[in-house]
């Protein structure tokens, strides 16, 4: 093989993807230049550095130019080095074409699971089922067993299953309904959100000032409601925190924010606070903690509970839970908690309302709301960090 | 900016790992006994044997220092018999739907959970006077 024009890719494999394919006609145009062995050409030919070549290539053309040039200087002089030279451009470049090979391929996958998505999802919309933020269930039973699993080893609970598997419809459409109608509340407080902006950047009186506040906190108020009701549909779904970004759910307690925490970060952003209203949000923030401890023990005691009810009997011989509706009772047990749980947020919210000035309470309300903002928006830049190309 | 802030509040600190008194029920003449057990307490919390929210509310007035008086109950037919006392027993009122776990201070319903942290979040620990 003609040693001077190894680095050019020969088009052979490559026709499908354009920019390779222009590549390698420059190369067969390259190779009619020195293939002869004519070496004293090539000092003036530009080779241009395509844009739309994966960055490796080019950096391999670039490695290429000034071989020609020293050609020209020391062929005679060092032919082993220029071997040498030549060896490790081909391995540079054969890495290199692999590697976009492996690239492309990945895309290529990922385009048509893509599609493939889209079409489930497409489906499973018309069908009125839920497609949250989490992989699409609608291929599991209530109980989380893929249907293609070994229908022997449940058919004594077949009754359960076949019942659950009509609730599952409608479990799945009160479900859809809330992230739907959460979708709506989260457009309903960036609203909010930027109004009480706007209102405290000007002047503005206490009496609007308080109706803002009001209408801030009931907002918050409709979603706790809104989250009972989805809690008596499905309540692992809503401790799980599908519904909210990956940030938010990255803080999750008990289906939501933990008060204290939130008093915590917020604290230094009101205005100037009296010496007595500093104590009260001290205690307020000291009164959430214990409450939350408290909760978090009954939690813990829950899910120990649980646990013990599902590994019951014997494991390991391909049976079922003993006491599934046992079972099945301890895990609604958790409905109550996020409903305290909710309590204990709404609770602190009013508390704050009290301790605080009208100011004080929309300046307050202002600075959660962006940070939730910001939250939301940091998932958004956590999910497409990956794709810049390398 | 307000600095660093501490505060210091000093509650009567008794370990969550020291069990509350539990009560025992007997058997016969469950009704009366659950009354002398409201009466005679100044705070009992009586709720269901194993309910994960009783224990919530347990933890929560022993870590406010409060060592209450609990009252577990086992089965589904003597809950239904202490049940129907507690409704007798009322609030000033009338009669209150008793739901479980119940706190009672002073001989009369209090609340559930629910009134419980309503009032440990507004009242900032007014619970510690009451033991």
């Amino acid at each position: 093989m003609n040693s001077t024009s190894t680095h050019f890719v020969p088009p052979r494999r490559v026709n499908i993807y354009e920019p390779l394919h222009q590549f390698g006609m420059w190369g067969e145009t390259f190779k009619s230049n020195i293939g002869n062995g004519n070496i004293n050409t090539p000092s003036h030919i530009i080779i241009p550095n395509n844009q739309k070549l994966d960055n490796n290539l080019s950096e391999d053309t670039s490695h290429g130019t000034p071989l020609i040039f020293d050609q020209e200087t020391s062929t005679s002089r060092h032919p082993d080095k220029i071997k040498r030279r030549l060896a490790q451009n081909r391995e540079a470049a054969k890495k290199s074409r692999l590697r976009k090979k492996a690239y492309v391929q990945q895309l290529e996958t990922s385009r048509l699971k893509l599609i493939q998505l889209e079409q489930e999802l497409d489906r499973a919309r018309q069908q009125g089922f839920y497609v949250g933020n989490g992989i699409d269930t609608s291929t599991t039973t209530s109980l989380g067993f893929s249907e293609n699993m070994n229908p022997g080893l449940y058919q004594e609970q077949g009754s359960i299953l076949d019942k659950n598997q009509n609730l599952n419809v409608k479990i799945k459409t009160g479900i859809a309904a809330f992230e739907m109608e959460y979708g709506q509340w989260i457009e309903e407080q960036n609203k909010q959100i930027c109004e009480l902006r706007t209102v405290l950047q000007g002047h503005v009186g206490d009496v609007e000032l308080r109706l803002l506040v009001e209408i801030a906190m009931k907002h918050y108020f409709d979603l706790f409601r809104m989250k009972s009701a989805a809690a008596k549909e499905d309540v692992f779904f809503v401790m799980s925190g599908m519904w909210r970004t990956s940030a938010e759910r990255f803080f999750l307690w008990i289906g939501g924010f933990r008060p204290s925490d939130l008093i915590k970060v917020l604290l230094p952003h009101f205005d100037v606070m009296t010496d007595q209203q500093i104590l009260d949000v001290c205690n307020l923030r000291q009164s959430c903690q214990q409450a939350e401890d408290a909760l978090s023990q009954g939690m813990e005691k829950l899910q120990h509970t649980l646990a013990d009810c599902v590994a019951g009997g014997r494991l390991g011989e391909g049976n079922y839970i003993p006491q599934v509706n046992s079972a099945m009772e301890r895990a609604e047990a958790s409905v109550s908690f996020v409903n305290q749980a909710d309590h204990l947020r709404h609770e602190t919210l009013q508390q704050m309302d009290r301790i605080l000035t009208t100011r004080q309470a929309a300046r307050g309300l202002l600075a959660l709301g962006e940070y939730f903002q910001r939250l939301r928006a940091l998932s958004s830049s956590w999910a497409t960090r990956h794709r810049e190309p390398t | 900016m307000q600095g660093t802030i501490s505060c210091t509040r000093h509650y009567n600190m008794i370990p969550a790992a020291e069990s509350p008194r539990p009560l025992p029920l007997k058997t016969e003449k469950t009704g009366e006994n659950v009354r002398t057990l409201v009466e005679e307490n100044a705070l009992i919390v009586i709720g269901r044997r194993g309910c994960c929210m009783c224990h919530v509310v347990k933890s929560l007035l022993l870590g406010l220092g409060v060592n209450p008086a609990v009252l577990e109950i086992d089965d589904q037919e003597k809950e239904e018999e202490v049940m129907s006392e507690l409704e007798r027993i009322g609030v000033e009122g009338g009669r209150e739907r008793v739901k479980l776990p119940a706190v009672y201070i002073g001989g009369r319903l209090f609340g559930g959970l629910d009134r419980v942290m309503a009032t440990h979040i507004s009242a900032n620990s007014s619970l510690t006077s009451i033991s």
